[in-house]
């Protein structure tokens, strides 16, 4: 939950306001002298926090810092959230922004859930559901503090564990659980992307916002009837949070009755009986082969018993995936284009590359189409035309930084900062390829030039690291700079989100992976969860630049060009990582890995890997998974596609996260 | 866990993209150097045994990734680190004005339970660069600097050449050993914790 580089922090009134506050803050009795001047006489501060903050957008410019207070009056407990004074030096900002914002004394009776995030990457926030549906923003402490926060409210209101999720607090009223923990899901910005709305209106300061604000319900009922107008009108964004957690009850459901009971039943029996399975696993209709689950370490002492692979029973009937096959030659490829190079069935030419990959020598042509460069329906003429209407576009964007002058440049901080990243970077990507080795190596050259370019195509996202790992294969393929731009632009379209600076690409991905690891090898998901592993960072090389690092170039290569077909799945590449942890479970559990012996071992297993059977299991455990698989994988999860058009860096997911 | 403590040390490496962080931590560790390094993606580590007052210890340096945008992911990292190494480029001025919020960002996330009195260590590296004519930072300033943050020790190393590295980890391992034994006294055995190592107990759990 950071900015991209430090000079934005420096830049940052927010960030830089809040830093103050915090140390100022440290004791509280004088912090709050002024905000106590202002709360009712007979109120009691309970609880004050510092560097609570808001992300009304991913921009670091944008986020408003301020002060979280639960305040005790009489036997109700009222919980204020009043943004800092006078930060804001961005115009995208406005007081008024503040003020949406502002929580003024909600009254406890008007709360229905407090939901806790505590990620082991980024701030720990809460998300306040209101008896309305409706959710405040999610707040970020950025001082920490949620747990007393939580353990304050409880000193004062009812609160209990949802029992459905031990991260949602329900308060006053636990009649109906599951209804509390499905709209504790309710989107979190709901607030944030509804129109300013009236009812915030006409309260110019902060000041006027703390004074009288306990004997004021009106604002929270204001907030009420807002929420009810909001939910008359069909929110697709608040039904697809319903929808998300309904397949995720749906997943524990699954897991709960079918793997681990399974895994219960094999421990005993040794086998699961075979009606069983055919009940429980949907999907029994595919071609089945192994599932070359065993243990690739056998030579390595084992000195724990290790609980079996659920699926491991269902070896000897499974003849899961198919076969890879030959990559796609000249020749095939031309029976899937019409006289004017159209192709008649993407679909079919995508799963026949799944299986198979595609020639080196067609790669430059065939890679053009799966990244989304070219059309499938577009003829020979057509993709010409596009090259070159899409080569000039380039050199337009190429020109914006090209004709910054060194005395512009020396007043442009951010952009020498960013061409300085992109220089150390490209000099030590893939160098000892022959590609890019050498002094002065033309194509090093070219990889600068269209990273910073496309740091200017994409000026939000900017350039950051793994960037360039994903670019080289992509410009070795290609050979061309304008192609190479615009195919990295396209697959940037879905593996954007990855570097964005909340990482909040990153966290959807890693959640869903633990959530599929959950469904498909319950063990080792407890494993890890018994470990504290179940961030799944060991695995964060791997999704950020898709298994790059952990392949020899040429089966990199491969790997791409099989995800990019998007058959069976988007999210092959969760699959990968099950099915590589998969062939190491036994080593993982029976040496006892925790967190660090674990990472160690995952970023050894570069190089080591066998990319064809990992992809086998990886069809087979996809397969296996079926709708629950596809169920555990967030809405706009990388590398789909973002949810909503024109806002493509906007946080998707952390209602669910 | 205590007798985990004991023998087991660990050390941060936090400093800008491409001031040397993995460069430092493999010519201490493996008195190598390359020049094809790639950019770190998420974090690794290497160990390293050292014997200190005839005993023995297993240091464990962690290297992550220098961008600043990757710097959230460091709560999974930081935590129970015994020392945290500073490093900039002697040649590269923001690198250096940078470490302050690197320290500081260190502090947040690890949430150590003295953060007064935890050590760091400062490491001025690449000074072997053009002979030491491209650089920007003096001594003079960086020893400044470090006086000003509680006299953090200060080395100025090449991790190319090996220059200071070795002095410079033995000064790292020397201080974490000081902090993890204090944090011991409070860890063993006995019932009535302390309430330092309580919150070290809980690290960033807040």
């Amino acid at each position: 939950m950071h900015e991209p580089d430090i000079h934005d922090l420096s830049d940052d009134a927010d960030y830089a306001a809040a830093s103050k506050q915090g140390s100022s803050s440290m004791s509280r009795t004088d912090s709050s002298k002024r905000s106590s001047s202002s709360d009712p006489e007979d109120a009691e501060i309970v609880y004050l926090k510092d560097n609570v903050t808001i992300h009304p957008t991913q921009y670091a410019t944008e986020r408003i810092s301020g002060r979280l207070k639960l305040i005790k009056q009489g036997s109700s407990l009222f919980m204020t959230w009043i943004p800092y004074k006078g930060q804001s030096s961005n115009a995208r900002l406005s007081e008024r922004d503040k003020n949406l914002y502002t929580i003024r004394a909600i009254p406890f009776s008007d709360i229905q859930s407090i939901r806790r995030h505590t990620p082991t990457i980024g701030w720990q926030y809460v998300i306040v559901v209101l008896s309305s549906g409706l959710a405040y923003p999610p707040l970020y402490f950025y001082s920490g503090g949620v747990r007393e926060f939580l353990a304050t409210i409880k000193q004062h209101v009812l609160i209990a564990r949802s029992s459905e999720d031990a991260n949602v607090f329900l308060v006053n009223n636990f009649q109906d659980p599951l209804q509390r923990t499905l709209s504790s899901l309710e989107l979190p910005r709901s607030l944030a992307k509804g129109s300013p709305s009236s009812s915030f209106k006409g309260t110019p300061s902060d000041e006027r916002l703390d004074k009288g604000t306990l004997e004021d319900n009106q604002l929270s009922n204001n907030i009420q009837q807002n929420n009810r107008q909001r939910q008359k009108n069909h929110d697709p964004a608040r039904d697809i949070s319903i929808q998300v957690l309904e397949k995720f009850s749906l997943v524990t459901r699954f897991a709960r009755e079918t793997t681990s009971q399974l895994f219960r039943e094999s421990l005993v029996d040794g086998h699961g009986p075979a009606e069983k399975r055919r009940n429980n696993w949907a999907s029994k209709d595919h071609q089945r082969q192994e599932i070359a689950s065993n243990d690739v370490d056998d030579d390595v002492p084992k000195r724990v018993p290790v609980a079996s692979d659920p699926l491991e029973f269902e070896k000897l009937s499974l003849v899961w995936g198919q076969p890879r096959q030959h990559p796609l030659g000249l020749e095939e490829w031309s029976t899937f284009l019409d006289s004017e190079g159209r192709v008649g069935d993407p679909n079919a030419l995508k799963k026949r590359i799944f299986y198979g990959g595609v020639e080196h020598n067609l790669r430059k042509e065939v890679w053009g189409f799966l990244l989304g460069y070219y059309s499938y329906d577009s003829t020979y003429a057509e993709r010409q035309y596009v090259v070159s209407v899409k080569k000039s576009e380039y050199e337009t964007i190429k020109n914006q930084w090209q004709s910054i002058s060194p005395e512009q440049a020396k007043r442009f901080t951010k952009f020498r900062e960013r061409r300085g990243l992109i220089e150390k970077d490209v000099v030590r990507t893939d160098r000892s390829l022959s590609f890019y080795d050498g002094d002065d190596n033309p194509n090093v050259r070219l990889m600068h030039d269209i990273l910073l370019t496309y740091s200017f195509y994409n000026f939000d996202l900017g350039y950051c690291q793994g960037m360039s790992d994903l670019l080289s294969p992509i410009l070795f393929i290609m050979k061309d700079e304008s192609e190479a731009f615009w195919c990295f632009v396209s697959l940037l379209e879905r593996l954007g989100p990855n570097f964005n600076r909340d990482q909040n690409g990153m966290h959807s991905q890693l959640f869903a992976l633990s959530k599929l690891v959950e469904l498909l090898d319950a063990p080792l998901h407890n494993y890890f969860k018994q470990n504290d592993c179940l961030n799944y960072f060991f695995c964060f090389r791997w999704i950020l630049i898709q298994f790059k690092r952990e392949f020899e170039y040429e089966k990199t290569l491969r790997l791409w060009e099989v995800l990019w077909t998007h058959y069976p799945t988007e999210h092959l590449h969760l699959y990968v990582c099950i099915a590589i942890l998969k062939r190491h479970r036994v080593k993982i559990m029976g040496e006892q890995m925790d967190f660090d012996t674990l990472l160690k071992f995952i970023n050894e297993l570069s190089g080591q890997i066998d990319l064809d059977p990992v992809l086998r299991d990886a069809e087979a455990l996809c397969v296996c998974a079926g709708e629950n698989g596809a169920a555990s994988i967030p809405p706009g999860t990388p590398p789909s596609l973002p949810l909503q058009d024109g806002s493509i860096y906007q946080q998707q997911d952390d209602e669910v996260l | 866990m205590p007798s985990r403590r004991r023998t087991l040390l660990k050390v941060i490496i936090l400093g800008d993209s491409g001031v040397g962080k993995t460069s430092l931590m493999n010519q201490y560790v493996n008195k190598k150097f390359s020049n094809q390094y790639k950019a770190t993606i998420g974090a690794d580590f290497l160990t390293k045994e050292v014997e200190f007052e005839d005993r023995l210890f297993t240091l464990q340096i962690w290297d992550t990734a220098g961008q600043e945008r990757f710097q959230s992911l460091g709560v999974a990292f930081y935590r129970g680190a015994d020392c945290c190494v500073l490093v900039y480029d002697v040649n590269v001025q923001k690198s250096f004005d940078d470490l302050n919020n690197w320290r500081e960002e260190f502090l947040i996330q690890a949430s150590p339970s003295d953060p007064e009195n935890f050590p760091f260590v400062v490491l001025g590296n690449k000074v072997d660069v053009d002979g030491g004519n491209s650089r920007v930072v003096s001594e003079k300033k960086a020893r400044a600097w470090c006086a000003s943050k509680g006299n953090i020790p200060y080395f100025e190393t090449s991790a190319k050449e090996g220059i200071n590295v070795e002095e410079a980890f033995q000064v790292i391992a020397k201080n974490a050993l000081k902090s993890g034994e204090e944090e011991e006294i409070y860890l063993p055995d006995t019932i009535d914790v302390g309430s330092t190592s309580q919150q070290r107990a809980s690290g960033c759990d807040c």
